[in-house]
Formats: C-alpha cells, structure tokens, sequence
C-alpha cells in the first residue's frame, strides 16, 4: 500500500484509507481510483498527484 | 561541478530545488531561506491550523528525508544582501556563494496599512503571511474578543470563516462596495457576503477608515472610526489588504522589473542564468492575452517545474489557465482563469443550495469561471477555460449537460 500526495496542496491519497466518503473503499490502489478523481481539497486532476516518498 | 542557488524557502523555492533535482541536474543545489524551517505549506495558515485542527508538524511541504536524498543544501535563517551578477554569486550576512543558475523565489509581503495615526508599528495590528504570523494571530482568537479585519479579500474572509467558527466577534471592513471585488463578480461577491453575514461576521462595505484610536502607551489600537461616524471598539486587526512582490534583490541587481520581476516563457529574467518564480514573477500569459503577476501555490509549484526544465536544457513554456481555491466553512470555492473584462456571467447550478459554477464569458468564449463545491466538475471547466471554448449558454446552464462531453464536442470540432 502506498501513499500519494496532490502536487499542489497537502492532500495525501492513502492506499490502505481509501476515502469511503467518496466511495472508495479502504484497499483501493491509487491506478484503481477513477481517472476523472479529482483532489477534494484543492481540485487538481487525477494526473498532478504525485507518489509520496515513505521512510 | 554546476552549482544553482535558489533564494527563498517558501513553495516555489521548495519545489523549485526538488525540481531541478528531479530534471536530471547534476551539480550542487543551495537553498537559501529567511526561514528557520523547510518550506511549508501556507494555505492552511488561515484556515486549519489558525483554528488548531493541525499542528505546525503536519506543514511541511516534503519530509526533510526528500531533501537529503535529493543532496539539497538547505541554508536556514539566511538574508541575502546582494546579487552580484557580473562575478555570478550573492551576498549573504557572513559569505558570498557562486552559482552557475540563480533562481530568485523571494515571495511578497503583506501590503501594511499606512494611515496618519499609525506612526510606529502597534502590537495588535496583524498581517498574516507566515507561520509566525499565523500562531500571533492564533493568539487572539479567543471567544468574546472583537476582531476587525481590514480588507475583504481571500486572507480577510477565510480568517473570518475561522474566527467565527472560535467564537470571536468578527467585523470584516471592505472599501470596495463588495467583497472579493478584485477577483470575482458581484453575483459571486453577494453569494460570499451572505454565508458570512449568516455566520455571524458583521460585513461593511464601503467602509473608509478614519481614525485608529491608541490606548495610552501608543502600543495598541483599541478603536476605529469610520468615516460615517461609526466607532468600533476592539481587541485586534488583522490586515489583509494585499501583497507586493519582494524585487528589490533582483531591482538592485538591475534586473527588468514591472509589478514583479519580467521573466520570459521559461521563467527566465533578463539576465538569462537567472530565473523567477512565484509571487515575485511576472510572465506574459497567453490565455489571458496580457502579463500577469499570481498570487497562487498552482502557480509557484508549476513555475518551479517550468524553471527547473529549462535549466536542465529541455525548455517547455508556461502556459498555464491561472487558478486559485478558497476555503470558506463547507464551501470549496475553486477559480479557474482570469474574469476581467466579462460581457456575461452565467450561472450553472444552485446558488441556494451553495453548489454552482459562474461562467464568465466574453464574446461567447468562455474566460474563467468560479465554482463552488463544484470539485467534479473543476478538471473540466479548467480545460473549458484553457480552450477558450464557444459554448452556449443554455447548454452551461443545463443540469443535463455533462462539461467534460463538452470539451470532446470542442475539441473535434463540433458543438
């Protein structure tokens, strides 16, 4: 499971999270996330997330 | 061994040295901050961690582990005196550094309130700008206590979202006849001033300040007379009345500078190893026919990727459909474009029910647009503005409409 931030805000995708409120259930890998997602923080498109680097 | 110095810690010089990092640069990266801390996030300064949802912690653009992987040299707590081009280094308190590409990300500072009364800086007169700024004003939101924000821009009415939300007595004062009269329409405008009016925060508009009353030591204000005689008693002022580029750095180093500093398609000044990027920055925008100078974190991360492409020899041009959010309570106000200069604003959606888009138009072809919690939809109306796209009004308006089949239709050529 891994971990993506939005390139413009602060917003981190969590693979193992998902967003529920968004019916995406916990588990959802981010290239399983409809392609049309977008940020619900900042509205950047599916394309500007970046991987988020995990130590 | 190359060396490129980046001067300001903020967004865009954060991410101007991942950047240039990750395209492939091989020399020594410097990074040179006023700051004592790795660059962090200043959005959430007026909104979650002014009202302590987070801690400074959860701030950090990129844990510092990106950094040392990516070998970048961070110089905190660092001023640069000068930028002395002919011998290509800068100045700074105790050393001079050479660089071979110098990329200036100096930001903008709060516009300060300048009136007869106010002779020396007072303690309760609040800009907010930075982490420091943010956990003074933090400070002063305590339930009951009256504060006065002086502008209803973005930084003035998403303090008083916050303030509200702690109790704090808030009166937003606004010299336009609107809020938001600088970025958005009067439709948007009214929209904002009644959520906030249903809040609780008292909105005046078309408020001219006439007189800062000190309290006896000259340290604090504690009133504010208003032009129609009105007298506001209080316990602290933010001013949130706009920004200006920090220049003066490339300005003494006889860069070309207009309401920021001029940089080509590439980021590029007028000295061509140096660049500029951010709220410093002014570069000439296609989309909006015109140079413009942003305010904005889309435009300070993009603009880092623009400068660190060009550097590292594979150029591509910024040509970027300018766009902003704001959080304000539940609503999720998203821009998209520049509206000046609009013949008619359409509306998508319900207003009511605080879910729409403006379109504004200008001779039939979209030219920005502001949604609120609308963030589906915002992808596609970004390309609709990029697009410049001719579409008819009734098919913006119609809920049966699906926008992104409308920039297919665009794009192939049909309507």
């Amino acid at each position: 499971m891994k971990k993506w931030q939005c390139f413009f805000c602060d917003f981190i995708y969590d693979e193992a999270q998902g967003l529920p409120e968004e019916d995406i259930p916990p588990g959802t890998r981010w290239e399983d996330v409809p392609d049309d997602w977008v940020c619900p923080e900042c509205g950047a498109a599916k394309e500007d997330f970046a991987m988020m680097e995990i130590d | 061994m190359e060396t490129v110095i980046i001067i300001g810690g903020g967004h865009a010089g954060g991410d101007s040295a991942l950047a240039i990092r990750q395209a492939g640069f091989q020399g020594k990266i410097v990074l040179v901050s006023q700051e004592s801390i790795l660059p962090y996030q200043r959005p959430p300064l007026s909104k979650k961690f002014l009202a302590g949802d987070v801690g400074a912690d959860t701030l950090a653009i990129k844990p510092s582990s990106n950094y040392e992987k990516a070998d970048i040299e961070f110089l905190p707590d660092t001023a640069v005196h000068s930028i002395e081009r002919a011998e290509k280094r800068i100045v700074t308190d105790d050393s001079s550094l050479s660089y071979d590409y110098l990329v200036i990300a100096t930001g903008s500072r709060a516009r300060s309130v300048e009136h007869p009364d106010l002779p020396a800086p007072v303690n309760n007169l609040l800009y907010l700008r930075d982490l420091s700024d943010s956990k003074k004003l933090q400070d002063q939101l305590i339930p009951g206590n009256h504060l006065v924000i002086i502008g209803g821009g973005y930084i003035g009415l998403e303090v008083a979202a916050t303030a509200i939300s702690k109790g704090v007595v808030v009166t937003v004062l606004e010299q336009q006849e609107r809020v938001l009269s600088r970025v958005t329409s009067p439709e948007v405008s009214s929209f904002y001033e009644k959520v906030h009016t249903d809040a609780g925060v008292r909105v005046i508009t078309g408020a001219a300040i006439k007189t800062y009353k000190l309290d006896t030591a000259g340290e604090n204000i504690v009133s504010i007379e208003l032009n129609n005689g009105e007298t506001l008693q209080l316990d602290t002022v933010l001013a949130g009345i706009g920004a200006t580029p920090r220049t003066e750095l490339a300005e003494e180093a006889g860069l070309n500078i207009d309401n920021g500093i001029l940089v080509n398609e590439f980021c590029q000044t007028s000295d061509p190893s140096i660049y500029a990027i951010g709220d410093c920055s002014n570069h000439y925008n296609p989309i909006c026919g015109r140079r413009i100078r942003l305010e904005s974190v889309p435009n300070a991360v993009e603009q880092a990727r623009i400068a660190a492409k060009a550097i590292c020899g594979s150029p591509s041009p910024y040509t970027p459909v300018p766009w902003f959010w704001s959080d304000q309570y539940n609503l999720k106000l998203q821009m998209a474009g520049l509206s000046q200069g609009y013949d008619q604003c359409v509306i998508r959606g319900e207003m009511a029910e605080a879910s729409f888009v403006a379109f504004y138009l200008k001779h039939g072809k979209i030219l920005a647009a502001d949604c609120v919690n609308r963030q589906p939809e915002f992808a596609s109306i970004k390309k609709l503005v990029q697009q410049q796209a001719e579409v008819p009004p009734e098919a913006l308006c119609s809920p049966e409409t699906n926008l992104k089949e409308l920039i297919q239709s665009v794009a192939s050529g049909g309507t």
